[in-house]
């Protein structure tokens, strides 16, 4: 007798493979051979392939091929073609984008950001065919198209980091590097930059939602959980017809804070959560540099920060003279 | 039988007792607060890093004062640079400098066999920049060495050459499609001491304004050069990790350009950067490009080694940087001022005396 579990997943159903639904006239066709995985089974379905690449999915997995070779092979050669350095290093390689002086030359030399440029477009290429091949699926099995627009969200912030904020302040360098520590430079230095990015309201947004997808996240799949055993796993049904799980679960959080989401709206909640994540992050970003050159002296100025009277005893500025002074050692003046 | 709950309670405690015991715990923390409430100002007693703590042990015995007061000049043939010592204090010198600087190699590592005043060997022209160079850093650089001072010890730490200091880097190579290496440090204890140098030349050699964030809200025409910003927040990270230090040592991170907000240490911190520069410029720069063999005889017994954490492709000019003299403290650890009262010819005249002393035509 199958027993349900409250922790983790303990019911896995083995039945025959399914094949899904027939091909459409002149689609093509599904690739893999099915199988069924008990080890699978306990954190997802059991049944793994057939998956559907179609042309959109190949062009994709090429582009991304092609993407991730530039890079590799980039860093790579920076490590004179050593594996084992290449191992040791992996972290701190990184493929830059050309330096200012080329602007937004779009064939600057191929080792100062030429590569990075075309690692860029093939990489934008992968993501984008994937977002179409996406939405096919979606319209292929007759369901809404709410998971490429989730992505297309995704995918406005990683346009803005590498393409849309970059032509709009002129020049590629200002885009982020490939690589693990060097990109969280950038992200760091690109902060500190323009005076605390902690600063721009719609970071401060963007985190909000970050942080409250994932409050939210844990909210609704405790309560759903919770009630599982009430049958609360058949949700959608409950937004129409509902049972005990659906009163008990609305019941738990009205006498918790007074209020509650029911089995409809809480998923546009933690939809629009998740979403505008990456929407008003994009935003923030695209208007860091152009349209706000200090986040700080912003927030000074918009009343978000406060102004702290400066230390008594402390000049506002160095001396001009002993800044001389020094420079006259420095210069050997 | 079940066997997933007790594996998952074993793996637990297994876990739990690996968080207790293995990491070096290190509470409370001990902290104190440097600026108003709200901006975070907390300064936290450097733990120091396992690297930097090799080096930080007490100097060598001080070599014994014998009696000898007739001028060192006299004394001795072919004084150029401690020319205001005695000939009993000129030896105690040299004898510390020794144990400070070559203690494996002894007095041939500068000194030609025998003949003491031969010029015959590139490194004793070498510790001559270095001897004026510590005078002109004690008399002149008060602003960062302040009443402590440096000595060979500072830096050297019984090592012909320092332990912590980085290479400009090479050219790029004609022709070559792929970009070379940025010159990461190969180990570390923490990610900011693997960071390239790329960026030191900027800052520590070049002069590059190291103002990158805008004086107002709005644009104002003035655009930073994100890469270049990069670099200064690796010369910035090299600053920290070689003090063992955060950055609000010297900054109010929240306007890290206003130095209103800022704290008195950031003066320093920037005299520092200065008188590095000054080191580098003066000092280091002519110094390499006058015995580039240094580094290429290998089969000589006095060769200066390169420390082992300097491996890879490192070319170039070797330069200091605040890890140099600082080994993760943000007060270096190097007793230079006691070994000052003992040692005064460490102290020049200082640069104000130099350009009198040529005015009136004499000797600089």
């Amino acid at each position: 007798m199958p027993q349900f579990h409250t922790l983790w997943t303990h019911i896995e159903l083995r039945g025959p493979d399914e094949a899904g639904p027939p091909l459409q006239i002149g689609s093509p066709g599904r690739i893999g051979k099915p199988f069924h995985s008990q080890w699978l089974g306990r954190i997802g379905e059991m049944q793994v392939l057939p998956t559907h690449l179609g042309p959109t999915g190949v062009a994709s997995l090429l582009c991304g091929f092609i993407a991730i070779e530039i890079i590799g092979l980039n860093m790579l050669a920076s490590v004179d073609w050593n594996p084992v350095r290449f191992i040791r290093l992996l972290p701190f390689l990184s493929l830059d984008p050309p330096p200012a002086k080329y602007g937004l030359n779009p064939f600057p030399p191929l080792r100062e950001g030429g590569w990075w440029l075309m690692a860029g477009f093939f990489l934008t290429a992968a993501i984008l065919l994937w977002w179409v091949k996406m939405y096919r699926r979606a319209r292929a099995l007759g369901m809404g198209t709410h998971i490429p627009w989730c992505f297309a969200s995704a995918i406005w912030l990683y346009l803005v980091l590498g393409f849309i904020r970059p032509i709009a302040m002129g020049s590629w360098s200002e885009a982020v590097p490939f690589g693990v520590i060097p990109h969280l430079n950038w992200t760091a230095t690109f902060s500190v930059r323009y005076g605390n990015i902690f600063y721009n309201p719609f970071h401060m947004l963007s985190i909000s939602f970050l942080y409250g997808s994932t409050m939210l996240f844990a909210m609704h799949a405790g309560t759903i959980l919770a009630v599982t055993p009430l049958g609360g796993e058949r949700e959608t049904h409950q937004i129409t017809d509902r049972g005990t799980a659906a009163e008990r679960a609305a019941l738990f959080w009205r006498w918790t804070m007074g209020f509650n989401s029911n089995y409809e709206s809480i998923h546009r909640w933690l939809y629009w959560f998740a979403t505008l994540v990456t929407l008003t992050g994009g935003i923030g970003i695209l208007a860091t540099g152009t349209l706000v050159d200090n986040w700080y002296l912003w927030g000074v100025k918009n009343g978000l920060a406060p102004q702290y009277r400066p230390a008594p005893d402390l000049p506002a500025a160095p001396p001009a003279q002993a800044l001389k002074t020094m420079q006259d050692k420095v210069l050997g003046r | 039988m079940r066997i997933g709950p007790p594996i998952l309670a074993v793996g637990l405690v297994c876990a739990g007792l690996f968080t207790l015991f293995v990491p070096t715990w290190n509470l409370p923390t001990q902290g104190t607060q440097t600026g108003p409430n709200g901006p975070s100002l907390v300064q936290y007693a450097p733990t120091g890093s396992p690297l930097f703590q090799t080096r930080n042990g007490p100097p060598p015995a001080n070599p014994p004062l014998i009696e000898d007061t007739r001028p060192a000049t006299e004394a001795y043939k072919n004084v150029t640079v401690l020319t205001d010592l005695n000939a009993g204090e000129f030896m105690r010198l040299q004898q510390a400098i020794t144990n400070w600087v070559a203690p494996q190699q002894g007095c041939d590592f500068c000194h030609a066999g025998g003949d003491f005043a031969s010029d015959a060997k590139p490194t004793k022209a070498a510790a001559r920049d270095m001897l004026k160079m510590v005078r002109h850093l004690n008399a002149d650089w008060t602003e960062h060495v302040g009443g402590a001072g440096v000595t060979c010890w500072s830096c050297h730490r019984g090592q012909p050459v320092p332990a912590e200091i980085w290479f400009s880097r090479p050219p790029h190579p004609q022709g070559a499609h792929m970009d070379k290496p940025e010159n990461w440090n190969e180990s570390g204890d923490s990610v900011r001491q693997f960071f390239p140098n790329a960026g030191y030349e900027l800052y520590l050699l070049q002069d590059t304004p190291g103002l990158a964030q805008s004086y107002t809200a709005l644009p104002n025409g003035q655009v930073a050069d994100q890469v270049v910003v990069k670099r200064l927040y690796e010369v910035m990270m090299q600053m920290s990790a070689g003090m063992g230090v955060n950055c609000t040592y010297c900054h109010n991170s929240r306007a890290f350009y206003d130095w209103g907000q800022s704290l008195p240490a950031r003066w320093t911190g920037y005299s520092g950067i200065q008188m590095v520069r000054d080191i580098n410029r003066n000092v280091l720069l002519p110094l390499a490009v006058r015995m580039p063999q240094t580094r290429e005889t290998a089969d000589d017994p006095h060769t200066i080694v390169l420390p082992d954490r300097m491996r890879g492709p490192q070319e170039g000019n070797g330069f200091v940087l605040c890890a140099t003299c600082h080994y993760g403290l943000p007060k270096p650890a190097d007793h230079a001022q006691e070994l000052l009262t003992v040692f005064p010819g460490l102290k020049g005249p200082g640069r104000e005396h130099a350009a009198s002393a040529t005015d009136q035509g004499g000797q600089p």
